[in-house]
């Protein structure tokens, strides 16, 4: 195992990451006016929020350390039911983060 | 005070409405990640600038372990840069909405999006709750109070480190709030099978470095809701706009 990054060489790296947020983030925003993008492309676009969200959320509550946790059990799991059960009768978000919160809280004291 | 100015900042003071309760999600995953950025090895000082400048939990976390091992700075960079890839997807999405805005302004609202915010302002767009020439103006509301939220915490964190208890997952609360996002989208067929597809294949791919399973699981399921829409067109485009 080497040294870790330090000094002139860290600020460098951090240089790097920061371009490399700025670069994916604007890319397709600064392009010239003069790309257009297909309107399939554009229209298929409507569901890059749906998408992108689920694939964030599904490992991140079935998976732990690399293992996957398909259990009924899960407190994950349990949050994220209790969240669901919350908006089919209310849009509050901040009952809704609440109740996802106790439940999985609740789960990790009582289920572990 | 114009009337256009004083449109502007109403809008402005929308956008940061409509985030303000979820706000909690931003402000637990800052602060858990401030944490882990110190006792994972990192020094203050660069732990606040790479905050400041990266802005990025995800990409921070997965530079984190390479930065301790000495790894080469390419290989740092490079994992980054894939790390954020579904960044491209959302800049792409974004697009059309800010294309008549003047390049420094597309910038900085490029540069400020996140999962969330991007999500957030889609959803509005989408359900024409906006007034297009101000779109701009309800995104940079969203965006400054997330990125202040963030910020604030994240700081917080990497100053508090040995403090801040990390024990009880109010990370999880970060993941709620996109749960709670994304929850009332999931009410048409092509978006349901398009979700579905892409955490799916997200959970499989887990094992693939540099988060490439996330990129590659929200392709497909972008390709399969449109596969879906394609087999079974909405009865009016009006309708599927507002879905």
């Amino acid at each position: 195992m080497t040294e870790p990054v330090t000094g002139i060489a860290l600020g460098v790296v951090i240089v790097g990451l920061a371009l490399s947020t700025f670069l994916t983030r604007t890319s397709f925003m600064l392009a010239g006016s003069r790309l257009r993008l297909n309107h399939r492309i554009e229209a298929a676009l409507r569901f890059a929020p749906v998408c992108t969200l689920m694939a964030i959320i599904v490992p991140d509550v079935l998976l732990h350390g690399g293992v996957y946790q398909f259990s009924p059990l899960n407190p994950r799991l349990l949050g994220v039911l209790a969240v669901a059960a919350w908006l089919c009768w209310s849009r509050n978000i901040l009952g809704c983060l609440s109740a996802g919160m106790i439940a999985y809280s609740l789960a990790r004291i009582f289920l572990a | 005070m114009s009337d256009a100015v004083a449109a502007r900042r109403e809008v402005f003071l929308q956008g940061q409405r409509a985030i303000l309760p979820s706000l909690p999600g931003a402000a637990a995953w800052g602060l858990v990640s401030g944490v882990a950025m110190v006792k994972g090895g990192l020094a203050v000082p660069w732990a606040i600038l790479m905050s400041l400048l990266v802005y990025a939990g995800s990409a921070q976390l997965a530079a984190l372990p390479l930065i301790v091992a000495g790894a080469p700075l390419w290989v740092i960079v490079a994992t980054g840069l894939i790390t954020n890839l579904r960044f491209v997807i959302y800049s792409a999405a974004l697009r059309p909405y800010f294309i008549d805005e003047p390049a420094r302004k597309r910038a900085a609202l490029g540069f400020f999006m996140t999962d969330f915010t991007f999500a957030l302002f889609m959803r509005a767009a989408q359900g024409g709750a906006l007034p297009a020439n101000h779109r701009d103006a309800w995104f940079a509301g969203v965006c400054a109070t997330n990125w202040i939220t963030w910020q604030v915490c994240a700081i917080t964190g990497i100053v508090a480190a040995s403090y801040v208890p990390t024990e009880w997952g109010m990370e999880f609360t970060g993941t709620l709030a996109l749960v709670a996002l994304v929850g009332p989208a999931l009410n048409v067929r092509p978006a349901i099978i398009g979700g579905v597809v892409a955490g799916v294949i997200a959970l499989l791919t887990h094992a693939v470095p540099f988060r490439l399973g996330l990129f590659v699981a929200a392709i497909a399921g972008i390709v399969a809701a449109t596969l879906a829409e394609d087999a079974a067109p909405p009865a009016t485009p009006r309708d599927a706009e507002a879905a």
